[in-house]
C-alpha cells in the first residue's frame, strides 16, 4: 500500500467521521446518547494505520464543539490514549473479536478523561459525571461491535489503508 | 440542506482579531485557558470578563451571534450553578429556598464556576470565529514543527487535515443523500427497537466506506501522477507572517495576565 494512498484513506475517514457526526442525529435510547461515529474507533482492530483518520477525526470535530479548545486537548487526549493502549494489546491478543470487546472496555475507562475534564471545568461530583458519560461510550461501543464486523465482511478493511 | 453544510462557525470581518496570525491566536487562547483558572475572587473574574468581552467586541462580529453560538452550553452553565447553589454549604445561611438552605459561599462558587466555564467557551470559541479552517491547519503545522525532530508527520498530518476539510462538504451531502434514498425504501433510523435501528445504520455505512475509499484511491493516484513524494522540498501557496499587530496583542495579553494576578490578592 503506498504511503500516499495510506495518508489520503485516513484523511477521508476522518472527513466521513466529521459528516456522519454532523448529519446524522446522535442514536437516543433511554436518554444515553450513542454517537455512530464513535464506532470508528473499531477500525483500529483491523489496522493500525487508521489510528491517524480516527484521531484526525475527533480533533476536528472538536475544533467546531462550542466547548472550542478546551475540550479538544481533552478529546484528542482521550483517543490517543485509548487507541494507543489498543495498538500495544493488539501485539498478544489476535482475535478481532476479542480486541474489540477490550478496545469497547479501554473507551469506557478512558473516559475518565473527560470527566475529569468536565470536573476541573466545571466541579461537578467526578463519578456522576464519569458514569453518564461512560455509560453512552460503552454503549455506542458495544453496538459497535456487531456493525463494525458487518461492514468488514463487505468492506475488508485490514487491506484498504 | 444548504445550512446544514456550513462546518465551523467562522464569520468574515474585516477586524483586528480577524487578521492576526493564527498562532499568536492559538497560543493566546491555550494561555487563557491555563490561566482562567487562576481567577480567585469577583474582581479577577471581572478583569478577565471585561477583557474577554472586549476581545469579542473588537472582533466586530455581532455579540448576538456569539451569545447564539453558546446556546447548546447554556443548560451546562445552569446546571452547573444550580447544583453548586444547592450543595455547597460555606459561610451563612442567605436564604430559604422551600425547606433548602442557601449558604453566600454557595452563591460565590456557583457564580465564579458558572463564570469561568463561559469565559472558557466565549474566549475558544474566538478561534474558529475569527479564523478559517485551512488557517488554523497551516498554523498548527507552522506550530507543532518541532516535532519533527522526534519523526512526528507534522506535514502528512497537516496534508491529511486540509484534505478530510476539503472533503467534509462532499462526504456530508453524501451522508444526505444516501440516508434519504434508504428512507425512501423504508429504512427507519429514528423509531422502533434498538436493534433493528442499529441495523439500519449498516446499509448506510457501506455505500458511504466505498464511495470515501474509491475517492481515496482517485485523489492518492491523482497526487503521485502530479509527482506528490511527502513534504520534503515543498513550496507553501499560503505563508504565514508575524506582523507588529502580533506582537501588540501578546503585549496586551501578558498586561491582562499581570493585572489578573495583581487582582488575585485584592
Amino acid at each position: 500500500m503506498s504511503k500516499t494512498k495510506s495518508l489520503v484513506a485516513n484523511a477521508l475517514i476522518a472527513a466521513l467521521y466529521i459528516a456522519i457526526s454532523l448529519v446524522l442525529e446522535p442514536l437516543t435510547f433511554l436518554s444515553v446518547q450513542f454517537r455512530v461515529p464513535e464506532m470508528f474507533n473499531h477500525l483500529v482492530v483491523f489496522n493500525n494505520r487508521y489510528f491517524f483518520g480516527v484521531v484526525l477525526g475527533v480533533f476536528i470535530t472538536n475544533l467546531f464543539s462550542p466547548l472550542g479548545m478546551y475540550d479538544l486537548i481533552f478529546g484528542v487526549g482521550h483517543s490517543v490514549i485509548s487507541l494507543g493502549l489498543l495498538i500495544l494489546i493488539k501485539r498478544t491478543v489476535k482475535n478481532t473479536t476479542k480486541l474489540m470487546i477490550i478496545n469497547t472496555l479501554i473507551f469506557t475507562v478512558t473516559m475518565a478523561i473527560i470527566a475529569l475534564e468536565l470536573t476541573l471545568a466545571l466541579e461537578l461530583p467526578f463519578f456522576l459525571t464519569y458514569l453518564t458519560t461512560a455509560l453512552g461510550e460503552f454503549g455506542v461501543m458495544a453496538i459497535g461491535i456487531p456493525v463494525m464486523q458487518m461492514l468488514n465482511k463487505t468492506m475488508k478493511f485490514e487491506k484498504l489503508v | 440542506m444548504a445550512s446544514s453544510l456550513i462546518i465551523g462557525q467562522y464569520v468574515p470581518e474585516e477586524s483586528v482579531v480577524h487578521k492576526l496570525d493564527p498562532r499568536t491566536k492559538i497560543v493566546m487562547i491555550f494561555a487563557f485557558v491555563i490561566f482562567v483558572f487562576f481567577a480567585n475572587n469577583g474582581w479577577s473574574y471581572l478583569w478577565l470578563t471585561a477583557f474577554s468581552i472586549g476581545a469579542a467586541l473588537s472582533t466586530k462580529i455581532k455579540l448576538r451571534y456569539i451569545a447564539r453560538g453558546l446556546k447548546p452550553v447554556w443548560f451546562l452553565i445552569v446546571f452547573t450553578f444550580l447544583l453548586h447553589l444547592f450543595v455547597t454549604r460555606e459561610g451563612d445561611v442567605l436564604f430559604d429556598i422551600i425547606g433548602f438552605p442557601i449558604y453566600t459561599g454557595a452563591l460565590i462558587q456557583g457564580v465564579q464556576i458558572s463564570m469561568r466555564f463561559f469565559l472558557l467557551i466565549l474566549v475558544t470559541s474566538m478561534l474558529t470565529l475569527t479564523t478559517t479552517p485551512i488557517e488554523i491547519t497551516d498554523a498548527i503545522e507552522t506550530l507543532l514543527h518541532p516535532l519533527k525532530k522526534v519523526k512526528f508527520p507534522v506535514h502528512e498530518l497537516a496534508l491529511m487535515m486540509s484534505i478530510s476539510l476539503r472533503f467534509i462538504p462532499t462526504l456530508m451531502q453524501e451522508t444526505e443523500k444516501i440516508s434519504k434514498a434508504q428512507a425512501s425504501r423504508g429504512v427507519d433510523f429514528r423509531t422502533g427497537p434498538l436493534k433493528e435501528r442499529i441495523q439500519a445504520v449498516v446499509p448506510l455505512l457501506v455505500p458511504l466506506f466505498v464511495s470515501a475509499f474509491k475517492r481515496a484511491e482517485e485523489l492518492a493516484m491523482a497526487m503521485e501522477a502530479r509527482g506528490y513524494k511527502g513534504g520534503e522540498g515543498r513550496s507553501k501557496l499560503r505563508e504565514l507572517e508575524v506582523r507588529a499587530r502580533d506582537y501588540l496583542a501578546v503585549v496586551v495579553f501578558i498586561l491582562m495576565i499581570v493585572g489578573l494576578f495583581l487582582l488575585r490578592d485584592m
